[in-house]
């Protein structure tokens, strides 16, 4: 198992109840796999980070990796 | 015509006159309204090299042709003047019930012109123009002098004033309205405390020309009640933009300690789910079902409505992590009437200079204290280091001397709002572009980067966007005048836009026309430039050297040992210039503005700098 943080932004904390949790995933997980796992409507749009930088499609998390997830925002 | 009045008030303070002057429909489909017109208008009536501060400088007050007509957020106006603090063209928007009234009036735009001997307020009703000695209103904050003209008004006027800081000559002092928001950032508020007019009161009764006025209402009432659907199912207002906060702390965006620092561990103390927990009151602009407005209970007690770039710039940016800390500079900025986001940027400036040795004083970062005293200061021209403060950090820098003007972080004189950009190529290209100074409102395209692009990009890709968002930002929604959040937050679809355009003035425009619209806005505001400073060259559209500096870069984090590259930049530069088709110092080429009907304006630059 890994333990990956997962980081909500703005009003999907709302959704999900918490904004930040580090949770237990199996090895090898990738972050569509973990997105999958939350009570975040898949079609909405969003902006998806791991550690800062920006994720692959498929990409596969390691023990410790901060998921950060956020609407798409556009700038005030 | 439809969709315009046609008409524009002119108003002379100096002598207490007005008229009333007209426009034909070749000119209102040229420049639209908003930004446009108050545009056009500057560059037709200021010489250039005039004082921003002086009797020459005008005042610019102009609504689009949707203003006031019931339709998603149409409820903001233009204030535009040559700015106190770049001395280039200045302008910004505002919420306010003024909007309606300025249209129920019979006006487009109002001019303010000239110079009032003693401080006055000026009260607008239809063709009535009365001019009001404002001694029991002068010296006073933006709350009591709106309390003061609504006790007298009633709370039905649009009301437009300055606070102590445009009375004095603070060059980033705004316009308020608390029927809404502030705008005006570089210095409007200061060029209207220049006229001495400390309030503009105005109240209309006429009927908004509109050309389907029946489609319309019911075209723009389903409009506002679906964007406030959208807005609930979303969750958009939760947080408002200061959701944005825990974003950039996590993509190492977020500026701390005078933007030297993208990222903070205590972030989480001022972001918006625990401003939304502080929540006690909502506020929204006239015209609008998503109201964004976050009021929360500040240090001492008074209400006061946060947005992102205010916590941005008042907390991380001066190391202040108290939330009731930041909304009492918040507070002070707004009773005073100053521009939250260069205030703080200066306030930044001034700790880091102590902080580097280039200058001495008291105050350091995190100092909340001493930061509302300084904001006081500035707002009132107090002493050397009011004065000081009062110029914003370019100027400061100058006088400070010591290399500071390389971490003064402002771009040609206006300071950079909430995005550090010390990794973030495009978005430096979209502060350093913006036609006002460093500004977000015409292009933001940090998502784009981090989701869509390479952050290290410095692609034609990211050129193209910046140049798409200032079509839309910088350009329609400014010339329309509406505000952008339903859009860029909610996805609004922009076609609604050309339908409340078209319903309102019987045109049948498509999106396109939108844009060569802005494209001509563009390219007047870059002429605007070149005439006050003709020996204008692309290091005015460079964001600030510390950038560039590896020494600068972050230790840790997500983008450690990384900063911006000069040559990179200035290739990103060039792509943007190229797809303008700007020549390589920045200036619209002949052909460039010969396809954008601009020959007036070409043989008027001219006399300034050749066109390639
Ligand atoms: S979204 Fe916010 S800024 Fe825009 S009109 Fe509504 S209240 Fe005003």
């Amino acid at each position: 198992m890994i333990k990956i943080t997962v980081k909500l932004i703005g009003p999907l904390i709302n959704l999900a109840g918490y904004s930040e949790k580090t949770l237990e995933f199996p090895a090898e997980t990738t972050v569509e796999e973990i997105l999958a796992s939350l009570p975040i409507d898949p079609l909405r749009p969003k902006i998806v980070t791991r550690n800062g930088q920006a994720v692959a499609p498929g990409e596969k998390l390691k023990d410790g990796d901060r998921l950060a997830i956020s609407p798409i925002y556009s700038g005030g | 015509m439809k969709g315009w009045t046609g008409h524009i008030l002119r108003i002379n303070l100096t002598n207490r006159t007005h008229k009333i002057e007209t426009f034909g429909q070749e000119f209102a489909e040229k420049w639209v309204g908003g930004r446009g017109l108050a545009l056009k208008t500057l560059w037709d009536e200021l010489r250039p090299g005039i004082d921003p501060l002086g009797p020459e400088n005008k005042l610019i007050i102009a609504v689009g042709p949707i203003a006031g007509v019931p339709a998603p957020n149409t409820g903001k106006t233009v204030v535009a003047a040559k700015s106190p603090l770049t001395g280039g063209f200045g302008d910004g928007n505002l919420g306010t019930r003024a909007t309606e009234h300025i249209r129920k009036s019979g006006y487009d735009a109002l001019i303010f012109e000239g110079q009032a001997d003693k401080p006055i307020y000026v009260y607008i009703e239809d063709d009535k123009v009365q001019y009001f000695p404002a001694e029991d209103i002068w010296g006073k904050g933006t709350y009591d002098t709106h309390d003061y003209l609504y006790k007298r008004y009633g709370k039905g006027v649009g009301v437009l004033s300055i606070g102590q800081g445009g009375e004095n000559l603070n060059r980033y002092a705004m316009i308020r309205s608390l029927e809404g928001r502030a705008g005006g950032r570089p210095g409007i508020g200061a060029v209207m405390g220049s006229k001495k007019l400390k309030a503009i009161v105005i109240k209309g009764s006429k009927p908004i020309p509109v050309a389907d006025p029946e489609g319309m209402r019911k075209l723009g009432l389903d409009d506002l009640r679906k964007v406030g659907e959208i807005n609930k199912q979303t969750g958009w207002s939760i947080q408002s933009t200061t959701g944005v906060l825990s974003w950039c702390n996590e993509v190492a965006a977020l500026p701390v300690h005078n933007m030297r620092q993208t990222h903070h561990p205590d972030a989480w103390k001022i972001d918006g789910e625990r401003l939304n927990n502080a929540r006690v009151a909502t506020y929204g602009c006239p015209n609008c079902t998503m109201r964004c407005g976050i009021a929360i209970r500040d240090h001492e007690g008074h209400e006061s409505e946060l947005d992102y770039e205010n916590v941005g710039l008042l907390g991380s940016d001066l190391d202040i992590f108290e939330l009731d800390q930041v909304g009492s500079l918040n507070y002070l900025c707004d009773d005073y009437g100053l521009d939250t986001i260069s205030a703080g940027d200066t306030l930044a400036f001034y700790a880091d200079a102590i902080e580097q040795g280039a200058i001495k004083g008291d105050f350091r970062f995190g100092d909340a204290e001493m930061a509302k005293k300084l904001l006081g200061q500035a707002a009132r021209r107090e002493g050397e280091v009011g004065n000081l403060l009062a110029e914003g950090s370019l100027r400061m820098a100058r006088t400070i001397g010591h290399n500071s003007e390389a971490y003064a972080m402002q771009v040609k004189g206006l300071e950079i709002s909430a995005y550090n950009c010390k990794f973030i190529p495009g978005m430096a290209l979209a502060f350093a572009t913006c036609p006002i100074g460093a500004h977000h409102k015409d292009s933001w395209i940090i998502t784009f980067e981090i989701k869509q692009s390479q952050r290290d990009s410095y692609g034609p890709e990211k050129a193209a966007k910046v140049i798409e968002l200032q079509r839309i930002r910088g350009g329609l929604f400014e010339f329309i005048v509406a505000c952008r959040f339903p859009w860029i937050e909610l996805g609004w679809p922009l076609d609604h836009y050309a339908e409340y355009f078209n319903k309102v003035t019987g045109l049948n425009w498509s999106l396109d026309d939108f844009w060569k619209v802005s494209d001509r806005i563009y390219a007047l505001m870059k002429f605007f430039w070149v005439r006050e400073f003709p020996d204008w060259d692309r290091t005015r559209d460079y964001p600030p050297m510390v950038w560039f500096d590896p020494s600068n870069a972050d230790k840790e984090g997500p983008i450690a040992g990384k900063v911006l590259e000069l040559d990179k930049y200035n290739q990103l530069l060039d792509h943007y210039y190229n797809q303008r088709g700007w020549d390589k110092r920045g200036i619209p080429t002949r052909q460039t503005a010969e396809s954008l009907d601009l020959k007036d304006e070409i043989a008027e630059v001219e006399k300034y700098t050749k066109l390639e």
